[in-house]
């Protein structure tokens, strides 16, 4: 992120409030650096640790079968979450920039499942996705069957995690696209008609492509988020049912009073948040430097 | 109307019945849950509006010691790591806005830390919380402390702009009249960033309210609101549970509802959990 604004015509720069300023940036980075960062590194030493250093509490990661469906389903779980909140929150942001069907109290509503705290959201999906749930009432009013929403391992349940996932951060994905939307001149849609380009035309050769950095940060974003998956899988289906690596490093710790390995599992997932946040934000400054070149 | 057109309108009126739905539909369900007795809330099939009323649970959130300590702690929580992230976030914010390299420091950080998944933070931390003595303490100042470290980021991005606008001039001349950095820091540039301060307060007070992860590790006893509705969803006391969730929305809906579209920019860029 670049922020812009900088004044370097300052002129009364000197050594008193130069040192203020460095007293300002210090205290807050060690702060953060001290309470977020120097634990973790603590958290990775110890993960190496096992009745002195080793590689055993991977190995015995490796070995666990539990291990490797947390692994899977923490790929799985962030992927399908961060579709399905793009392709909503695409679709809510063109409808609501649309001129013509703009609506503070759609935009309020749509706004609102993020303005719930996470653990409201999650208490109220648990309520509606229990077997005796109001979705299976719902369901059997309408002379459905009912389904088993949150049954442990089944492919459904790891679809449930997905969805509510999804609900409670579609608006983040929505503001951060509308922000993009308003972006566009409004004289690249007249020339587009002005060609003739129809509805979907305009939207696939104007629209899309003028919003590429918005969608590139907000996949990026949501991403690295969508890897820390950790309460939804907690409430709604518990540690063991659709398992991810932070429910699973949670259980390690707390039920089987494993420390060591508990780290080791949160380890293996800081390192999957590291390459793909990294790796995604290499691509998105390779992204808009082809962009400038070609403006 | 030609069907292309037409089908479009049938696609946006079908986002907006499911936007408002699935806003309101949930909520309403909450409520109702709320204020009838539990052998109601489990009968099937389920019953859609109440057909008994009581106030029982609400009382129960203000009886039960342990559910008012965990209000209590949880406002404790919120306003203490909301004052240190926004006091901290200012210090920040100030010195990125005034110079390149406070920049790329600040900036360096903030993206660092946000890469941090919370339970790769949250075991080791414990364990150092509890060698310092203030692990799962009845205050929740272990937690407080952790709460201002994580949204420091998002008090320093709000106040960023407001430093920013503050034309250098009036620096200068307070400059000139004899203030010192810090004097200047004190009586100028606070006073005229207030307004994005009390906006960096409501948000991190928010983000604490709201954080789940840190609280269910570091408070394993004496709980914070979350974890508590946590326990209370997953082992089926569910009027308390509603009743404890309605009451837990009230901050953040009244912000999102009052300040609204004003909050656009800053919910996105300090969203993170």
């Amino acid at each position: 992120m670049r922020l812009c604004g900088i004044r370097s015509r300052f002129t009364t720069v000197n050594a008193a409030s130069k040192r203020l300023r460095t007293v300002f940036v210090v205290v807050p980075c060690i702060f953060m650096i001290a309470m977020l960062l120097l634990p973790a590194l603590n958290g990775l030493l110890l993960s190496f640790d096992h009745h002195g250093p080793s590689l055993a509490n991977y190995r015995i990661l490796f070995d666990d079968s539990m291990f490797w469906r947390a692994l899977g389903n923490n790929l799985l779980v962030p992927f399908g979450s961060v579709i399905v909140e793009f392709v909503l929150g695409l679709a809510l942001a063109l409808m609501l920039t649309a001129r013509r069907s703009r609506s503070a109290l759609i935009e309020t509503a749509a706004i609102l499942p993020f303005a719930i705290p996470e653990i409201v959201i999650l208490t109220l999906a648990r309520y509606i996705f229990l077997p005796r749930g109001y979705l299976n009432g719902a369901l059997a009013m309408a002379g459905m069957h009912a389904l088993p929403w949150l049954s442990p391992r089944s492919p459904l349940a790891t679809f449930t995690v997905i969805l509510v996932d999804a609900w409670h951060v579609t608006p983040v994905v929505m503001l951060m696209l509308m922000a993009g939307l308003q972006t566009i001149p409004d004289e690249l849609y007249e020339a587009a008609r002005l060609d003739g380009a129809g509805t979907f035309a305009t939207f696939w050769f104007v629209t899309i492509p003028m919003l590429m950095p918005a969608i590139v940060g907000a996949l990026i974003l949501r991403g690295i988020d969508a890897l820390r998956i950790f309460s939804t899988v907690l409430v709604l289906t518990g540690p063991e049912g659709v398992p991810v690596l932070s429910t699973y490093s949670y259980s390690l710790w707390d039920d089987a009073q494993k420390p060591h390995e508990a780290m080791a599992a949160s380890m293996i997932l800081a390192l999957m948040v590291t390459m793909i946040g990294v790796g995604g934000l290499l691509a998105a400054r390779r992204f808009s430097r082809d962009d400038g070149a070609r403006a | 109307m030609n069907i292309r057109s037409r089908a479009l309108a049938a696609a946006r009126f079908a986002l907006s019945a499911f936007v408002i739905v699935a806003a309101v539909l949930p909520l309403y369900l909450l409520a109702k849950q709320s204020v009838t007795p539990e052998l109601e809330t489990f009968a099937w099939p389920p019953h859609w509006t109440p057909h008994h009323l009581t106030l029982a649970h609400f009382i129960s959130v203000f009886e039960v010691n342990e559910l008012r300590s965990a209000v209590l702690r949880s406002l404790g929580v919120a306003a203490v790591s909301a004052a240190i992230a926004t006091l901290l976030g200012a210090m920040l914010a100030h010195a990125m806005a005034r110079s390149s390299i406070a920049q790329r420091i600040g900036l360096s950080t903030v993206s660092g830390i946000r890469l941090l998944p919370m339970i790769a933070v949250a075991i080791p931390l414990g364990i150092i919380l509890a060698t310092v003595g203030i692990y799962d303490s009845p205050s929740g100042i272990g937690l407080a402390i952790v709460h201002a470290a994580i949204a420091i980021p998002t008090a320093a991005l709000t106040l960023y702009a407001a430093f920013a606008a503050i034309p250098l001039e009036i620096e200068e001349a307070a400059w000139i009249d004899g203030a010192s950095p810090i004097r200047i820091f004190l009586t100028i540039d606070l006073p005229m960033a207030r307004a994005s301060i009390a906006t960096a307060l409501i948000l991190c007070f928010i983000l604490s309210w709201d954080e789940f992860g840190f609280a269910l590790l570091v408070q394993q006893t004496n709980r914070t609101l979350p974890p508590l509705l946590y326990y209370y969803t997953v082992f089926g006391n569910v009027g308390p549970a509603s009743a404890l969730a309605l009451l837990m929305m009230i901050p953040a809906v009244c912000v999102v509802v009052a300040l609204g579209p004003a909050l656009r920019g800053t919910l996105t860029a300090g969203s993170s959990r």
